[in-house]
């Protein structure tokens, strides 16, 4: 495994927004995601304000990780960080909070992953000290 | 909204050939076209007096990119304008020049777009991307327009015989342009296109478009200038409309739902005119679903019937609906972020009846699209749309 994930990018955090708690939720195996506390609707990716409101009166809250497959498709040609990943399965998922987020799929073959299907958060460990949001099928 | 004019025009276009790792700059072939433009219209470069250049993705950490182009040219704009929403900037230039030339600031621009990504790749998108894209391997375009095509399939179905057809018509256009890159001058089949490599299911290697070098420009003025300068040739802008972020604050919306079913009216309205006079199709191609999603959103069909519509319309350049008839960028070769201004040239190059081998008969006006970046897990950034009239 130490092989496949070689040529894989470990990102940064924060090098946009202050994405501190998405990061430390993922160290604990949380998906804490961005919240307007005005709406009370999520957001992902997070961002320097409310897209719904534009004020920052934003939290982190942590959500189910359960979700719905919204969009699906397989990367099969090499690039940047995909060295021993191929073929990938990446799904855009609705989670039950009402945000799509996207992830890959770690236990299904790639070809049988299809849009509707149930999925929860599991945890991709790309560093020593860092994991990242995946899904499984459920 | 405002109501229809035909006081500006393009007064001339010109382009480079497209050509893959070419060596050189976005300011040589920017020259290159600026050159052919002032042979094309025959007018002296002292009379320009507005310029507005794309960003492209082989200068852009330049910020003075659009400064440093007018001293490569040697002009002196008293209207300068840095197009930054990619394939969109070309006709966005166009409309943003001909608001400046009614303001008074200028009153002859060139739009320009140039660059040489296949030579010199040098942007970095940053922002959220490597934190939240790039992670889950979704760093490119393909993967984003395999997820979008999923879902399109997963509402409406896509018959892939229908983005071949698109694939294979465009691709017979490219063969009567002198300008498309050499290597893609080969006719192909629908086997050819049913072969070709799976990048990001469905999306196959012929749905998409290669990056290569190459510039475009247009002359916009008023009418009036334009005939004192000797100038014959013109076609009228006389509808554009632009809309970036389309349900950027409604996440839970349909990714097949785009930005052009809300600039589509307008254009029509602003026109006078319908889907159905419409003689000339000119869609930004970056991926062959693309085509297919506008023929739906300009109601040359319902939503969802797009496949149908395909297989059913003559596209060619003796068609019902000429598509793309130089090729389009998928089948010329995408000249970076000159990009749009291929597609809009073309449309430009058809009213003036040089179209050549591949001139559509009794050209009375084009639609002309742009499309401009691919945001997270959505469609696309800036949707752009224009009508030409002759």
């Amino acid at each position: 495994m130490a092989d496949e994930k070689a040529g894989r990018p470990v990102p940064k955090p924060s090098v946009y927004v202050d994405t501190k708690p998405f990061w430390d939720g993922a160290k604990a195996g949380k998906l804490v995601l961005q919240y307007c506390k005005d709406t009370g609707q999520f957001q992902h990716y997070p961002r320097p304000v409310s897209i719904f409101t534009g004020s920052r009166n934003l939290e982190w809250r942590e959500v189910t990780g359960k979700g719905t497959i919204y969009a699906c498709t397989v990367i099969r040609v090499p690039g940047p960080g995909l060295d021993g990943r191929l073929p990938l399965s990446v799904a855009t998922v609705q989670l039950d909070e009402g945000v799509r987020i996207l992830g890959n799929i770690l236990n299904k073959d790639a070809d049988a992953v299809r849009i509707g299907q149930r999925v929860e958060v599991t945890w991709d460990r790309l560093s020593d000290d860092l994991q990242y949001p995946a899904f499984n099928v459920v | 909204m405002t109501a229809k004019k035909r006081d500006i025009v393009i007064a001339g276009y010109s382009e480079t050939a497209i050509d893959f790792k070419t060596g050189r700059s976005a300011f040589d072939l920017g020259g290159e076209a600026l050159a052919k433009l002032l042979a094309a219209t025959g007018i002296s470069k002292d009379v320009i007096d507005g310029l507005s250049v794309t960003t492209p993705l082989s200068e852009c950490p330049n910020p003075f990119f659009a400064v440093y182009m007018t001293e490569a040219l040697g002009l002196t704009p008293t209207w300068l304008n840095y197009g930054g929403s990619g394939g969109c900037s070309a006709t966005g230039g166009v409309a943003r020049a001909a608001s400046a030339i009614r303001d008074g600031h200028c009153e002859v621009v060139v739009v320009l777009s140039a660059d040489a990504p296949s030579t010199a790749w040098r942007a970095n998108y940053g922002a959220y991307r490597s934190e939240f894209q790039d992670p889950p391997g979704v760093q490119g375009p393909p993967a984003t327009f395999g997820l979008l095509m999923s879902r399109y399939n997963h509402q409406f179905g896509i018959k892939s015989e229908a983005l071949g057809k698109i694939a294979i018509t465009q691709r017979e256009h490219a063969l009567h342009n002198e300008n498309a890159y050499a290597k893609f001058k080969t006719p192909i089949t629908m086997a050819d296109y049913e072969k070709s490599r799976v990048i990001a299911d469905p999306l196959r290697l012929l749905d998409c478009v290669m990056f290569c070098d190459g510039a475009n420009a247009f002359l916009v003025t008023t009418e009036e200038k334009a005939r004192s300068l000797g100038i014959t040739k013109m076609a009228f802008p006389t509808a554009y409309a632009e809309v970036t972020n389309f349900n950027g604050d409604k996440p839970l919306s349909e990714i097949t739902e785009t930005g052009f079913s809300a600039i589509a009216p307008k254009i029509f309205k602003q026109a006078g005119l319908t889907a159905k006079d419409i003689c000339m199709f000119q869609p930004y191609d970056d991926f062959t679903i693309a085509v297919m999603m506008k023929f739906e959103d300009f109601g040359f069909c319902k939503r969802g019937q797009g496949s149908d519509f395909t297989l059913d319309t003559d596209l060619s350049h003796r068609g019902t609906l000429p598509l793309n008839t130089g090729g389009g960028q998928i089948s010329a070769g995408q000249p970076g972020l000159a990009s749009g201004g291929l597609n809009l040239a073309e449309a430009v190059r058809q009213l003036f009846g040089e179209g050549g081998g591949r001139q559509v008969a009794n050209p009375k006006n084009a639609l002309v699209t742009g499309i401009g970046v691919i945001p997270y897990a959505r469609n696309w950034g800036t949707s752009a749309a224009m009508i030409l009239e002759a």
